[in-house]
């Protein structure tokens, strides 16, 4: 059985980062939702993670240089964080030995309108 | 405005992609670092790679002396001062922090916490970088690449210059130190982050300001007589 949705006054409000992504191998979402994930626990810890409410919700390959992988990726989370989860993406710097680098190029309330950035 | 007032230089082509990703995220100026050794080599190609950047971003060089012999500091300040808009030193030793704060002539302390288990500044040093008007320099690059306690003691480092910051109000200026496209993020990261350490976005501002008045100070530097006066060339 599938949940009631809830009413919007008890929904968590959004805002959608969209980031541009370097990397020197390839990788795709999943590994992306790990460097994330871990990025957040390691420079805010557990308990503040807790609060952000991530989620990478979309995740685009974009051309590719002779020095790097390039992508770009929406990710969700919670209004009122949204500082703390740049400042510890822009700390990403490695992921299976190979060079990342996570900066935020567009800030939204709506995928539809962080798309822009893309 | 955003300034940066110390990407590592290197190569020709290697500046010139930095300057065009850093463009790309906002920054509005950016002073190639280059040490002593390097920096009449550096001068060479600067020519060449004002053309490559007309219209993209604005540059300059600073000079970034790095050594643990006072002499050998101030030979090469007095040596490189005309030459260029901002000099800084590597701090980290005591000796050297002291030396730096004293002398009027060095615009930038850089990192007086370097290998260090202290922020490398006390309230004396505190009041003499004052009154000489010499800026102390953090690096964003120093969170960068280190992790776990490192990072965390960098971060408690930082913290301590804040507070020695906001009771004596020495200049204060945030820098990536950025040596390829994987250190450079968005000036809005950058803010970021230092908010993040204990900065507010105010604080954040005024170092991006008191970055661009060593620029333009050391542009009228030839100028000035005394401190407080200055010779104009206005006939009017």
């Amino acid at each position: 059985m599938k949940l009631k949705v809830l009413p919007p006054t008890l929904r968590k409000n959004n805002r959608y980062l969209t980031v541009d992504v370097k990397a020197t191998s390839p990788i795709v979402k999943d590994e992306l939702v790990t460097i994330v994930w871990d990025a957040c626990v390691r420079f805010q810890g557990e308990l503040n993670t807790g609060n952000f409410n991530l989620w990478v919700m979309k995740f685009y390959d974009m051309d590719e240089t002779e020095k790097y992988y390039s992508y770009k990726a929406i990710i969700r989370c919670q209004r009122g964080y949204v500082d703390e989860v740049r400042s510890s993406l822009a700390l990403a710097t490695k992921y299976n030995n190979s060079r990342i680098s996570i900066t935020t190029v567009g800030l939204s309330g709506t995928i539809k309108a962080s798309q822009k950035y893309i | 405005m955003f300034f940066d007032l110390n990407v590592k230089g290197n190569s020709l082509e290697n500046n010139i992609d930095l300057a065009i990703e850093a463009s790309k995220y906002g920054w509005k100026h950016i002073n190639f670092s280059y040490n002593q050794n390097e920096f009449k080599d550096a001068l060479e190609i600067k020519g060449d790679l004002s053309q490559r950047l007309n219209d993209i971003i604005d540059f300059d060089y600073t000079l970034e002396i790095k050594s643990n012999n006072v002499n050998e500091i101030r030979k090469a300040v007095r040596k490189f001062r005309n030459k260029s808009s901002c000099i800084s030193v590597m701090g980290g030793d005591l000796k050297v922090n002291r030396a730096v704060v004293e002398n009027v002539q060095i615009d930038v302390l850089s990192r007086p916490y370097f290998r260090r288990y202290d922020s490398g500044l006390n309230h004396i040093l505190a009041k003499v970088a004052l009154r000489n008007n010499v800026a102390v320099e953090l690096c964003f690059k120093d969170v960068l690449k280190s992790y776990l306690a490192p990072r965390s003691k960098i971060i408690s480092n930082f913290k301590d210059v804040y507070t020695l910051y906001r009771k004596f109000g020495f200049p204060l200026i945030l820098s990536s130190r950025a040596e390829s496209v994987f250190d450079i993020r968005t000036t809005h990261d950058f803010v970021s982050f230092f908010t993040q350490t204990g900065l507010n976005p105010v604080e954040v501002e005024s170092s991006f300001l008191t970055a661009a008045n060593i620029l333009k100070f050391n542009e009228d530097r030839d100028k000035m007589i005394l401190n407080g006066v200055r010779r104009v060339d206005d006939e009017a």
